[in-house]
């Protein structure tokens, strides 16, 4: 299977690759779920369940928060790929994260983010392998697909922005337009915040 | 042209005299003394025992400053005195003082502020002595010419800077005075008041090493102290070390060894850690709210000015900051950082040139007198 | 955000990370005594945003200075997160780090200067003061043609429309329950209604458009307050900006408050107290 693999450029941490991939209809998640409980090291990914991601913007800011704090050593996981799954969390509960935005035998519609921390993993190295083990169907990874696929309602509740509309301004002077670009702005302040309190 | 200064704003009864020759070359201090009123340990100075002690010593002190400027009664032009601001009954007994010696002598009276006679002195010893030293400092005066004032003492806490014909107050505290603040704790250490209890706190604090946790409250370019003491004199009374110093009080710093980070954080604060902390407290909050002052003006220079501004720790903290902004720091030093008759006799003399008088029943003295109040003629 | 005040060249200071190894530009907009801003990329390299970065301060005790460092840059991303999901126009929070983080060198030892840092929304438009600067000019110029200061009513309303709106922004500010700190008209941002209009030029002999959205900016001395003191405080400080930055436009300072009465319940009492405040001034004595 072609796999459309995405290495992105993180703004300010360019050193380190990262490399994420988009699929729906995913027919394997316990199979992959099983390897990642099992800590097989060729399984070293963050699988993220895509229905928690509001956009792309979402994604990124865990994989810059997880990544920056890999480059500063202090890493609260186990490595930096389950860093990016709690990184999306905005409590310090770690395994509650993986509960909430990690792969799960449901899971149909799968984020998958590997990080180039030794030179031996690449873009084709890790386009090679993900061909092989994950059956589903690749999809761009942009707001567009992203749209289609989360679950605004579940991301809502897992950040606690019950109270925010999901459409339409509420006042003249509000910024944000309209609702989904405000609950993704909340949602990157909870991910930059999270541990703050 | 010769002006004798009467202070008495606070504890210390200074006179001098200052010389403006004619011919405009450097002016001179022909006299320059000063006698303390040092209350018991425990106890701060009262305003009636100060002014006691003013009373009792201002003739002594002019009659031995007119024996050290060599110079007659005839040869005096002004009499300057402190006007305020300050306490009240020091303030009045120097003010009898100097209406005394005015009526007596036949001499125009000059009230200045206080304040103002504070930075005006400390500005023009800079300028003289850099120009003394060396020509090429020219540059750096210029630079230097509109520094912003820290002005630090047991009555006044302000950040000053000099815009259109008047110093203006860019912060202050919102409450008790830095110099206020380090007496008061000296009180409650029952440090001793000799030769000043700032300065004993400053020695002990040089012993100090573990940093306690103290409000820090910074407001825009004000700050408030009064929070402040009340935790460092909570933590003196549950530490037992308020009162005097016990006699099987542990003293760490005495060993001279190293202590680890991890017995710092963990062991009981001694009276040093206590002094250390209230200085690395309330200093970086001065320095804080002056660099903020300098960054709104666009001010490299900074002149320490008043008391506290003789502390080491406060200077060279100021210079790590105005280093850092690519400019630098002047303090007066000691001898001129206290109070005295020649910043009085300085600031009055040059109100005089320029024909200002103290009319007779005028001469009045005023605990409140603000330095914004002051139009400022002698600058531009 | 402004680009009005360039700052002094600082060679020697070197950013925490990862910004001192980062190859994404840093465009320097401003160095305060506090803390120095950059204009730059964050997420995505054509996201643009503001990073905020709080140096270490040497002349500090380091227990003490990490203290403050750290409680200000989280107070300030407390605040502006806070107002975000209240929906009060602010930058958003994108990133943050207030570990001090101290770069590290060749051989992995991490000490020198650390910082903590903030990145925000990045937010188009030009800050009040520069529009009423640009305004105050075109009037004088008015004045010079037509020998006569009365000014013209569409021009005034047009000034009382855009103080309306600044008292509105800050009352939504103060019924999130947030005190800015330090509201002056470099701190209002005029964001246009449409991107194009960002771009285009402001032609300098014309009268400025005052169309747009009022986006409040620098939360450094924010707090969470609903006191009628602090919030009339607030509006104090507001007051004597207008008055020091904007001889012509003090007159019509009173739109403001007309603004903040009608944007929240609790409007009126702060008010109320705003008038104690005025008459307080600063007629604080020096004796301690």
């Amino acid at each position: 299977m072609s796999v459309s693999l995405e290495t992105i450029d993180l703004p300010h941490l360019s050193s380190l690759a990262v490399h994420v991939a988009l699929y729906k209809d995913v027919q394997n998640t316990s199979y992959l779920r099983q390897q990642l409980l099992s800590a097989n090291t060729e399984f070293e990914y963050a699988f993220i369940d895509a229905t928690m991601i509001l956009s792309r913007a979402h994604a990124v800011s865990a994989i810059f928060r997880a990544v920056n704090d890999y480059s500063n050593e202090r890493l609260k996981s186990r490595n930096i790929h389950s860093e990016i799954v709690f990184s999306l969390s905005p409590t310090n509960n770690i395994a509650d994260s993986f509960r909430k935005f990690g792969i799960s035998d449901s899971t149909n519609n799968l984020l998958v983010v590997k990080v180039s921390t030794t030179p031996n993993i690449t873009h084709e190295s890790v386009a090679a392998h993900l061909a092989q083990h994950v059956q589903g169907s690749s999809i761009p990874f942009d707001d567009v697909a992203l749209a289609g696929i989360s679950d605004v309602a579940k991301i809502k509740k897992a950040y606690k922005l019950g109270s925010l509309p999901s459409a339409a301004p509420n006042q003249a002077n509000g910024t944000h337009g309209d609702g989904k670009k405000r609950l993704e702005l909340s949602v990157l302040g909870a991910i930059a915040l999270r541990g703050a309190t | 042209m010769i002006a004798i200064g009467l202070e008495g704003s606070a504890n210390k009864l200074g006179v001098g005299i200052m010389l403006h020759p004619s011919d405009g070359s450097t002016p001179q201090v022909l006299a320059n003394i000063r006698h303390t009123y040092v209350s018991p340990p425990g106890e701060g100075f009262l305003p009636k025992d100060t002014a006691r002690h003013h009373r009792a010593w201002v003739v002594k002190l002019v009659k031995k400053a007119l024996r050290e400027a060599h110079i007659s009664v005839a040869d005096v032009d002004c009499i300057c005195y402190t006007k305020g601001p300050g306490m009240g009954a020091p303030l009045q007994s120097v003010a009898v003082a100097a209406r005394t010696l005015s009526l007596l002598w036949g001499k125009e009276l000059i009230g200045v502020n206080h304040c103002v006679g504070r930075m005006l002195y400390a500005y023009y010893r800079k300028i003289r002595s850099l120009t003394l030293l060396d020509i090429e400092m020219g540059r750096l005066i210029t630079g230097a010419s509109n520094p912003v004032v820290l002005y630090v003492s047991g009555g006044n806490t302000q950040v000053i800077a000099y815009s259109s014909q008047r110093y203006r107050i860019f912060g202050e505290t919102l409450d008790i005075a830095v110099g206020n603040c380090l007496d008061r704790f000296a009180r409650t250490l029952h440090i001793s008041n000799d030769p000043a209890p700032g300065y004993n706190i400053e020695q002990l604090a040089k012993k100090g090493k573990q940093l306690v946790d103290l409000p820090y409250t910074v407001k825009g370019m004000d700050c408030s102290m009064s929070g402040i003491l009340a935790a460092i004199d909570g933590l003196a009374a549950q530490y037992g070390l308020n009162g005097e110093q016990k006699e099987d009080e542990e003293e760490h710093e005495i060993t001279g060894e190293p202590v680890s980070n991890e017995t710092l954080s963990t062991r009981k604060p001694t009276r040093a850690d206590l002094c250390f902390s209230l200085q690395e407290t309330v200093y970086s909050m001065l320095v804080e709210i002056t660099e903020r002052a300098m960054a709104h003006v666009g001010s490299k220079e900074v002149l320490i000015v008043g008391g506290v501004g003789c502390n080491e720790r406060l200077q060279e903290m100021m210079g790590i900051m105005a280093r850092d902004r690519g400019g630098s720091v002047h303090a007066t030093d000691e001898r001129f950082c206290i109070d005295n008759g020649i910043m009085i006799a300085q600031a009055g003399i040059m109100a005089y040139k320029t024909g200002f008088r103290t009319p007779f029943k005028e001469s009045t003295c005023t605990q409140r007198f603000r330095t914004d109040d002051v139009f400022v003629q002698w600058r531009d | 955000m402004t680009t009005a005040d360039p700052p002094p060249s600082s060679s020697t200071y070197t950013p925490p990370p990862p910004f001192n190894t980062s190859t994404t530009p840093l465009i320097p907009i401003y160095q305060g005594a506090e803390a120095h801003l950059y204009k730059t990329t964050f997420l995505t390299p054509s996201t643009p945003a503001a990073l905020k970065i709080r140096p270490s301060k040497p002349y500090r005790h380091p227990i003490l200075d990490r203290r403050l460092t750290r409680a200000r840059i989280l107070q300030e991303a407390r605040c502006l997160h806070k107002l975000v999901k209240e929906d009060v126009s602010v930058p958003a929070v994108l990133g943050l780090d207030w570990e001090f983080a101290v770069a590290a060198d060749n051989e992995g030892n991490r000490n020198g200067n650390g910082g903590s840092w903030l990145v925000m929304e990045w937010i188009e438009g030009e800050v009040v003061r520069v529009i009423l600067e640009r305004w105050e000019r075109y009037m004088k110029g008015l004045a010079r043609e037509s020998g006569s200061q009365e000014i013209p009513e569409g021009e005034a309303e047009k000034v009382r429309g855009l103080l309306r709106k600044i008292g509105a922004a800050v009352g939504s500010l103060h019924k999130a329950g947030v005190i800015h700190g330090d509201l002056t008209t470099s701190n209002l941002i005029l964001r246009p209604f449409s991107p194009a209009a960002a771009n285009a030029p402001e032609e300098e002999h014309s009268s400025p458009s005052m169309e747009g959205e009022i986006v409040m900016i620098d939360f450094g001395l924010a707090s969470q307050s609903v006191q009628d003191e602090d919030r009339a405080v607030d509006l104090y400080v507001l007051e004597r900006a207008f008055g020091s930055s904007h001889p012509r436009t003090e007159k019509f300072f009173e739109e403001v408050l007309v603004g903040y009465r009608e944007s929240y319940k609790g409007a009126g009492p702060a008010l109320k107290r705003l008038e104690d405040v005025r008459m307080r001034g600063r007629k604080r004595s020096m004796i301690g």
